[in-house]
């Protein structure tokens, strides 16, 4: 279906929402709603973190506790109005947010769930001993009803509230999703290097993805303390952050909708299923175990493939989305090629020496290669330009300035793109999105931005996909944009990967090894396409084997072999070079031969 | 500060090594952290407790027979919640959610089959929880009990790893494919890794029994101690989950006898997180190489 | 050439998730031979390999080794069979000792003691570098003493065939002679060999009979004169545009 029709569907769901009470509201259905809202709410929080973020966290049960102690506390004791006590509780729960994501940077991702857990088992125990603040056991009574303009809200008006930030959450979570920021989280989940490589900090996104997840759950906290007006410890045992999570695999980690489905069934279940209260925790344990097992991508995903089956069996057309088209067919701009200069590099891992003092250097604008025997170092040199490995003993630096201890988003900041020897994409993600990756460390519009979608924000949006279909269409790639990433063959997967290098801007790029697995077409292509790149001005430095292909494009070659430089200078000059015939294949015919 | 508390410390710093141990043991070859070892050293305890206190067997009858219930649970949890998930992806975290849907499913069974009054059980003649003075603190034979065993296990542990079949197991955890390229079969070694991980869990329970309580509220808090031990040692480092878990102990009773009872967890807990965020890799624990 | 093909593979299709890299790939290993597999990076050779010692599951053909079929069989039972592989790159156990990786060579075996000391003597014998330190651990050592060590392991199980893949990978030439000279001397002793190399010359120098492939299928094979004489190392290393020249 269009997006005309998907939008005009929504404001007419969004239309029988907001009447539903007046045909079918009862006190106790406004509750359950809003209650529901109120899970909805943490779970599309949650959905970020969790299912586009990969983080597992089992402490955000704690952080509605926070919110709504926080509003409890404020109105009750302190006798402040709910807005402001509202604005408090998101404050307070990215607060504690922000300090529970503290460790998730240093550890691995299960270690950083237990500790989550742990997270919110002292809060619960903090929530009853800190009495003087908490009211302990007994909690805090009396959470008054919010009043806007002077009207008290009623159980509708909370209804309303509910739905209200509900559709916004929704709204904005989509935003934030479809933007650079929603692509770095995939990123950080699926491939970390690959996002690095692209200028993504992983720190920052992740740290954007608790707070925000966070603030959503203090926010849910509020609602929740002035519906139930009554708040204790109890309410926010260590089970209730597992049913968070419950709702979100449940719905669907990583769908939009997830969360909303999730927290639906979730509702209705026990609703039917009231007589079976004391085996709660078990069907819900079978159920996640099964979903995790049979549907990891939970209701939304099942359905998401039973509809796929149903329009086979209908003989419905797939649906293609409209056609990637470059909207100017000029060149890409020229760029200002970065040199780089390699002085006496060492690395040892352990007892192997992998490089033992090399040297090189690259002028700026020129494309230059880097053979060698398998093992001679190649790939660890290029890691060690690129920041992903640190190194030893001497100096690197591009345009002349030194990248040493940089982190590798860093560098990749700095103008230096590169691709890896086994192409490294998103496969969930379509290859036009792999490649919007790309274009991260250039972007600058802020999270807040693409959230509320902007005139900034979509504006920089609509230059990024501009730049994205023009380096797809580039590398020959136009007609793949809409596939998923992880579907395409081999060679294609490289075009597009360095189609992503390409859109940041490098100005100085490195290509490792992308020569390896390609048809002889492909080969073609790929020469073609590197010596446009060259023509562009990027500095290029290139691993290969395929020594035809660099006599052909390189003006420079240095030669690697056991870690240490053997020979270096133009190809010709490099390939007759008898200890490099030597040294590389062993066999004195050939490679004099054909590049001469 | 109070000599009774420091044999508390160490006893419960012995306790919460075995459940480091139990993790340690299932981790090595799986790469799988097991949400649910603080629900089968609860089980353990149960299950012993039935057998010990309300049928009346022999003290060693009843904790090997709820050693092998237990383990076999274990075996289960593996075969359905832990090996297809591994097999599908092997780098993948789906295990975290399964092994947590594990812990939930055990724990609603023992608090429908056993309710939630706790069991006493008595320990093994001739041990006895009465205490007697010793240096000015005091202290029962099953204390001691307690302590020695927990070190006679790990020095036992360790000296399995010292085996052939023990040197195949830490051989998966480090290059699986090498592994299996030398007729090393991964997903048996990981199933008995279960079931050995799991007859410790149930040991530990038992065990804990008499100074804890046999009762539905022992497994979450020991998942978090005996994690927190594990961690603070070396996710896979035994000797190391032993000297954290009389770190961990004594941290609690420090934190007892200083603040009021319901701040020992946070107190506990920010230790552990002071520790890890220092050394990640655990006082003991060896970090990994990158590999781009 | 003397002696049945002790491996044989025939028509082998395989590749990883979507992506094919072997195509109706064909070879056969002579008992008592040393037979060399060479081609550039990216040929497909370590996949042939990984195929035929089970890592890999292949999607088409047949391997026989010593007449039994093993296509897709479980690694552990080609290993009990006598085809061992030596992996790429070392695949040591780091973290544990020399003597320790030797003992891990054995795992699975139901050896007396005596045996197992005469494979421990005869490995030791062969590498005696290895026998100077028994204790160090398998992560310190050089990179020759690496490869040492993991053709050590193998030969524990006293295998009929061994695979090894490019074992001169990083290695001083001094150090791919001896380990060269050790595979001679293997095979003097009735061990067969197929050897993955991309040091053409050395694997030239001590083979029987070799193979060519180049983007997944096998271009060729002969005598190693036959080889050297001939286009196909130049076409397998140059690629393209020889090719295409040529047609």
């Amino acid at each position: 279906m269009s997006s005309r029709t998907r939008s005009a569907l929504l404001v007419a769901l969004a239309v029988v929402l907001y009447l539903a009470p007046f045909a079918v509201g009862t006190e106790y259905r406004l509750f359950i709603a809003t209650q529901m809202a109120a899970y909805v709410l943490v779970a599309v929080g949650l959905n970020l973190l969790n299912g586009y973020g990969g983080q597992v966290s089992l402490g955000h049960g704690a952080l509605v506790a926070i919110g709504a102690y926080a509003v409890a506390i404020a109105t009750v004791d302190h006798h402040w109005s709910f807005w402001p006590a509202a604005l408090l509780a998101m404050l307070a729960a990215s607060a504690v947010g922000a300090v529970m994501a503290l460790p998730a940077f240093r550890l691995s991702t299960w270690y950083f769930a237990l500790i989550t857990l742990g997270f919110a088992e002292v809060v619960g125990g903090l929530l009853t001993e800190w009495r003087e603040l908490t009211h302990g056991f007994a909690g805090v009574v009396g959470v008054p009803k919010p009043v806007l303009f002077g009207h008290e809200l009623s159980s509708l008006d909370l209804y309303w509230l509910a739905l209200t930030l509900n559709i916004a959450a929704l709204w904005g979570m989509a935003n934030l999703l479809a933007s650079r920021f929603g692509r770095a989280l995939v990123g950080v989940r699926d491939n970390p290097v690959a996002a690095t490589a692209s200028g993504v900090s992983l720190v920052r996104i992740k740290m954007l993805a608790f707070v925000v997840s966070a603030a959503m759950a203090g926010l849910s906290g509020a609602l929740y303390a002035v519906q139930k007006t009554v708040v204790t410890p109890d309410d926010f045992t260590a089970d209730f952050s597992i049913f968070f999570l419950l709702v979100v695999v449940l719905g669907g980690a990583g769908r939009l909708w997830g969360p909303v489905v999730g927290a639906v069934v979730f509702f209705l279940v026990p609703e039917l299923l009231a007589a079976l209260q004391s085996w709660r925790m078990l069907i819900y344990g079978t159920a996640l175990l099964f979903l995790m097992l049979y549907a990891p991508h939970g209701l939304v995903g099942a359905m998401d493939v039973g509809w796929q089956h149903l329009r086979k069996w209908l003989g419905l057309p797939a649906v293609t989305p409209p056609p990637v088209v470059a909207t100017s067919r000029q060149t890409v701009e020229p760029v200002a090629g970065e040199a780089l200069s390699v002085q006496g590099v060492e690395k040892r891992f352990g007892g192997v020496t992998a490089l033992a003092g090399v040297s090189l250097e690259v002028a700026a604008g020129t494309t230059h290669a880097i053979v060698g025997p398998n093992g001679s170092g190649k790939t660890t040199l290029l890691n060690m330009i690129s920041g992903f490995y640190p190194i030893d003993a001497g100096s690197i630096l591009v345009d002349g300035r030194s990248v040493v201890g940089l982190a590798p988003h860093r560098i990749a900041r700095r103008g230096v793109g590169r691709t890896f020897q086994t192409p490294r994409m998103l496969p969930a993600l379509s290859v036009l999105d792999n490649i919007l990756l790309g274009a991260y460390p250039a972007e600058r519009q802020s999270a807040l931005s693409a959230t509320l979608r902007l005139p900034v924000a979509r504006r920089e949006q609509a230059a990024s996909l501009a730049d994205a279909s023009r380096y797809l269409d580039f590398v020959g790639l136009a007609d793949r944009a809409h596939e998923a990433a992880g579907e395409l063959p081999h060679g294609q997967q490289r075009l597009a990967e360095i189609a992503r290098a390409l859109v940041g801007r490098p100005r100085l790029l490195l290509l490792d090894e992308p020569a390896a697995g390609l048809s002889l077409d492909e080969l073609d292509r790929l020469g073609e396409l590197i010596a446009a790149i060259g023509r562009l001005g990027t500095t290029v430095v290139i691993v290969e084997h395929h020594l035809e292909l660099v006599a052909n494009i390189c003006s420079s070659v240095t030669v690697l072999e056991r870690g240490a430089v053997l020979a270096s200078g133009t190809p010709a000059e490099v390939f007759s070079h008898p200890q490099v015939v030597a040294a590389y294949m062993g066999t004195q015919a050939g490679v004099g031969q054909a590049a001469s | 500060m109070d000599p009774d508390l420091l044999v508390g410390a160490l006893t419960a710093g012995s306790l919460y090594a075995l459940v480091a141990m139990g993790f340690n043991i299932l981790y090595r070859p799986t790469n799988v952290f097991n949400f649910a070892q603080g629900d089968l050293v609860m089980l353990g305890a149960m299950v012993g407790a039935t057998f010990i206190t309300l049928l009346g067997l022999p003290w060693f009858v009843g904790a090997v027979l709820a050693m092998l219930a237990v383990a076999a649970l274990a075996l289960l949890e593996e075969k359905v919640a832990v090996a297809p998930v591994l097999n599908r992806s092997a780098t993948g975290h789906g295990w975290v959610i399964t092994t947590l849907a594990v812990s939930m499913i055990f724990a609603n069974v023992v608090g429908l089959c056993w309710g939630p009054d706790p069991i006493a059980v008595k320990p093994p003649w001739p041990l006895s929880t009465d205490t007697f003075e010793v240096l000015g603190a005091n202290v029962s034979t099953y204390q001691i009990a307690i302590v020695a065993v927990t070190i006679v296990l790990v020095l036992g542990v360790e000296a399995f790893y010292a085996t052939r079949p023990g040197k195949a197991v830490l051989a998966v955890a480090e290059d699986r494919d090498a592994a299996l390229l030398r007729g090393i079969n991964p997903n048996r070694l990981s199933s008995w890794s279960f079931f050995l991980g799991g007859g410790i869990a149930a040991l530990t329970g038992v065990l804990a029994a008499p100074v804890l309580y046999a009762s539905t509220g022992l497994g979450p808090a020991l998942l978090l101690k005996g994690f927190a031990s594990a961690a603070v040692g070396g996710i896979g480092n035994n000797r190391g989950a032993l000297i954290a878990g009389y770190i961990i102990g004594l941290a609690e009773a420090i934190a007892a006898s200083v603040l009021s009872p319901g701040y020992q967890l946070a107190a506990t807990f920010a230790v552990m997180l002071v520790i890890l965020l220092i050394r990640p890799h655990g006082l003991f624990g060896r970090p990994e190489a990158r590999t781009v | 050439m003397s002696g049945t093909a002790l491996l044989q593979v025939s028509g082998v299709d395989a590749g990883y998730g979507h992506v094919g890299v072997l195509r109706g790939v064909d070879l056969s290993v002579p008992a008592g031979t040393i037979v060399a597999l060479v081609g550039s990076n990216g040929a497909g050779k370590s996949t042939l390999l990984r195929t035929i010692s089970g890592l890999l599951r292949p999607w088409a053909g047949a391997i026989a080794f010593d007449g039994q079929a093993i296509a897709g069989a479980r690694p552990h039972r080609i290993i009990d069979l006598g085809l061992l592989h030596v992996a790429e790159g070392r695949r040591l156990f780091r973290r544990q000792d020399v003597h320790s990786n030797l003992e891990l060579g054995l795992y699975g075996t139901r050896l007396d003691r005596g045996e197992e000391k005469r494979r421990y003597d005869f490995v030791y014998d062969l590498f005696p570098m290895l026998a100077e330190r028994p204790s160090a651990l398998a992560g310190i050592l050089s990179g020759g003493q690496q490869q040492m060590l993991a053709i050590a392991q193998a030969l524990m199980r006293q295998p009929r065939l061994v695979m090894l893949d490019e074992p001169s990978l990083g290695l001083a030439p001094i150090v791919v002679d001896q380990v060269m000279a050790v595979l001679q001397r293997l095979r003097a002793g009735g061990t067969t060999i197929l050897l993955v190399e991309q040091m053409v010359e050395r694997a030239l120098d001590i083979a029987d009979r070799a193979y060519v492939m180049q983007n997944g299928t096998m271009i060729g094979g002969g005598t190693p004169e036959e080889i050297r004489a001939g286009d196909l190392i130049r076409r397998a290393y140059l690629g393209a545009v020889s090719d295409r020249a040529a047609s």
